[in-house]
């Protein structure tokens, strides 16, 4: 299996060449581009971006791997992400993990996701949701799964 | 190039201007500790235990990344810093997540950890209760070498070689923090023809060589400085031989010795392991007790007599093999073709010739082609001598192997001998005997002085 970016990628890619004055700096929005195409980073797509970029595959995949919100798998389940900072701690977020760990998801443990005045957060798929009880997980999740 | 003054504890040296402080410190022989410092890599400044004091800075500096300026002055032992403590607290950071598995680990004896532990560190842990952050151990990143990950204290010499020395920018420190670690991209291999060196770059046992693990502690070792001679190049080695009690003296490893002239710091995987070869399979005995005779009549006997002389032999040997073959009217061989091998060589350190004194051969213009006609061959070692259909053969050799012959004589090889090379870019280097066998084979010289030759 191949890696191949999508039409409007290459379009983005071709106007972000001339945004920087290094094709090294493409590498990041790169990676973030291969990751909301196939919802995580393949060893392909490094091989692709390396190409683009002309940095050797392994710079790619150091960069890759420096970031946690880089994902080099394929998430089997839903991803969610708990804020663990204190604001949250303080609002009852253990309540929240307790909750979610009997459900069938995959919980990532973030640092604060910048919504302190409504914790405790969860975010998925780039959403935040807010102002967490149990009933509203089961909700949100009820609508997701 | 201008010289500038530096004071180092006292001492006032000439260098040249903008020079690493570090290379000083290091040619003078002042103690400094460092793991990621290298001559051929450069400075990356990432392990911060070369810090020094220099006057007018008011905290440590490290001495890899500064370069000298006139009238610096400089304590590598400090002055008012206390830098025996930074040394030691650094050390000790270094060594949190470090398996302290030295009783199994190859490189103990020539590990900067363990050196700099008992100059530097002697200190109890702190770190009561917790446990370590562990890695994959004994993972085979191909090319024959062995990593352990949690013996690494990421210096990055080897991703630095792999990526500046060798552009194949097979490893990589990957991941952050305490997870971070050495590796190569997943499901790929460390693949390229100078990949062993990063055994003898890491400073400690997180790279070790599959070759030479478990075979024999450092400290039992014996080095000796020699060349290998698998292509013209001639790089530089040691020879690490050990003699084991009731045995022969035997060969462990080579490993690449400093000569900027030739090879720089660096040799090729191939020849690094060139030595298995060396010492077994050797002719120890001629096939006939009287070998003078059966020369003196056999070369009396010959009508038309043709000498093949290898090109692993020493300049002093060829040029008295010459004297030899002129004295009995012979006509002197070195077929090369045998040793020409075009996919071996690199624009690094390889050369297309896989024989050590090729150079020799080709400035003395022995005859490049194969002897014909001729009833008796005197063969000096020449791997050609099976492809030739002569009535009589004598045959001096290093090794054994399949040939009919009237008499066989068994000579030294290079390690067990002294004597010069001439390497492919015309640079002569000496070699010291390295290697004394219990029953020692003799020389071609010495052959000829027995046989009267």
């Amino acid at each position: 299996m191949s890696f191949q970016f999508s039409d409007d990628n290459l379009k983005q890619i071709e106007f972000l060449k001339t945004r920087y004055p290094s094709l090294d700096a493409l590498s990041l929005p790169l990676l973030w581009m291969a990751q909301y195409q196939d919802g995580f980073i393949s060893l392909e797509a490094i091989d692709e971006i390396s190409k683009i970029t002309k940095l050797p595959p392994m710079e790619i995949y150091r960069v890759a791997t420096f970031y946690t919100m880089f994902k080099l798998q394929k998430q089997e389940k839903l991803l969610v992400s708990v804020c663990k900072t204190l604001s949250c701690k303080l609002c009852g977020s253990d309540e929240i993990l307790d909750h979610l760990k009997s459900k069938d998801v995959e919980i990532e443990y973030v640092e604060c996701l910048g919504s302190c005045g409504t914790s405790p957060v969860m975010q998925i798929k780039d959403v935040n949701y807010e102002n967490l009880t149990p009933q509203k997980v089961d909700d949100i999740l009820e609508e997701l799964l | 190039m201008s010289l500038v003054k530096v004071t180092v504890d006292n001492n006032t040296y000439e260098v040249e201007k903008d020079s690493l402080l570090i290379d000083l410190l290091i040619k003078e022989n002042l103690r400094v500790p460092y793991f990621c410092y290298h001559e051929a890599l450069g400075a990356d400044g990432n392990c911060r235990m070369c810090m020094v004091e220099i006057e007018g800075q008011k905290r440590p500096q490290i001495a890899c990344d500064t370069p000298v300026k006139d009238g610096m002055v400089v304590y590598s032992q400090g002055k008012k810093l206390p830098i025996k403590k930074i040394r030691r607290d650094i050390l000790e950071l270094e060594l949190i997540n470090h398996p302290v598995d030295c009783p199994i680990c190859d490189q103990a004896g020539e590990c900067s950890l363990q050196e700099y532990y008992m100059e530097y560190g002697l200190h109890d842990s702190h770190m009561y209760g917790l446990d370590k952050v562990t890695h994959h151990k004994h993972i085979d990143l191909g090319s024959n070498v062995m990593l352990d990950q949690e013996r690494c204290v990421l210096c990055a010499r080897c991703t630095r070689f792999t990526a500046n020395i060798t552009h194949t920018h097979e490893l990589g420190i990957v991941g952050r923090g305490d997870e971070a670690h050495i590796t190569t991209m997943p499901g790929r291999k460390l693949d390229n023809p100078y990949a062993m060196n990063v055994v003898d770059l890491c400073p400690v046992g997180a790279l070790t060589s599959k070759d030479f693990r478990f075979a024999q502690r450092v400290w039992f070792l014996e080095s000796s400085e020699s060349v290998c001679t698998h292509c013209a190049k001639n790089c530089n080695i040691y020879i690490d031989h050990n003699k084991l009690k009731y045995q022969d003296e035997n060969i462990y490893r080579f490993r690449p010795r400093k000569n900027l002239e030739v090879n720089g710091f660096f040799i090729c995987n191939e020849g690094r392991l060139s030595y298995k070869n060396l010492l077994n399979n050797r002719m120890i005995k001629s096939t006939h007790v009287n070998e003078k005779d059966i020369l003196k009549n056999s070369i009396e006997k010959a009508k038309a007599i043709a000498v093949l002389v290898d090109a692993s032999l020493f300049n002093e040997e060829i040029e008295m093999i010459k004297e030899f073959s002129e004295k009995i009217g012979a006509k002197l061989y070195c077929p090369q073709d045998t040793y020409i091998d075009e996919e071996f060589e690199d624009d690094m350190l390889r050369s297309k010739y896989k024989i050590a004194n090729i150079k020799t051969i080709q400035n003395l213009n022995i005859l490049d082609e194969m002897p014909k006609d001729a009833d008796l061959v005197i063969n000096f070692n020449h791997p050609d001598i099976t492809k030739i259909d002569s009535k009589e053969i004598i045959s001096f050799q290093t090794h054994k192997f399949e040939l009919e012959t009237i008499l066989t004589i068994p000579i030294a090889t290079y390690v067990e001998n002294s004597g010069s090379f001439t390497n492919i870019d015309g640079i002569t280097q000496h070699l010291k005997k390295a290697i004394t066998l219990n029953e020692p084979i003799p020389t071609i010289a010495q052959w000829f002085k027995r046989l009267e030759l």
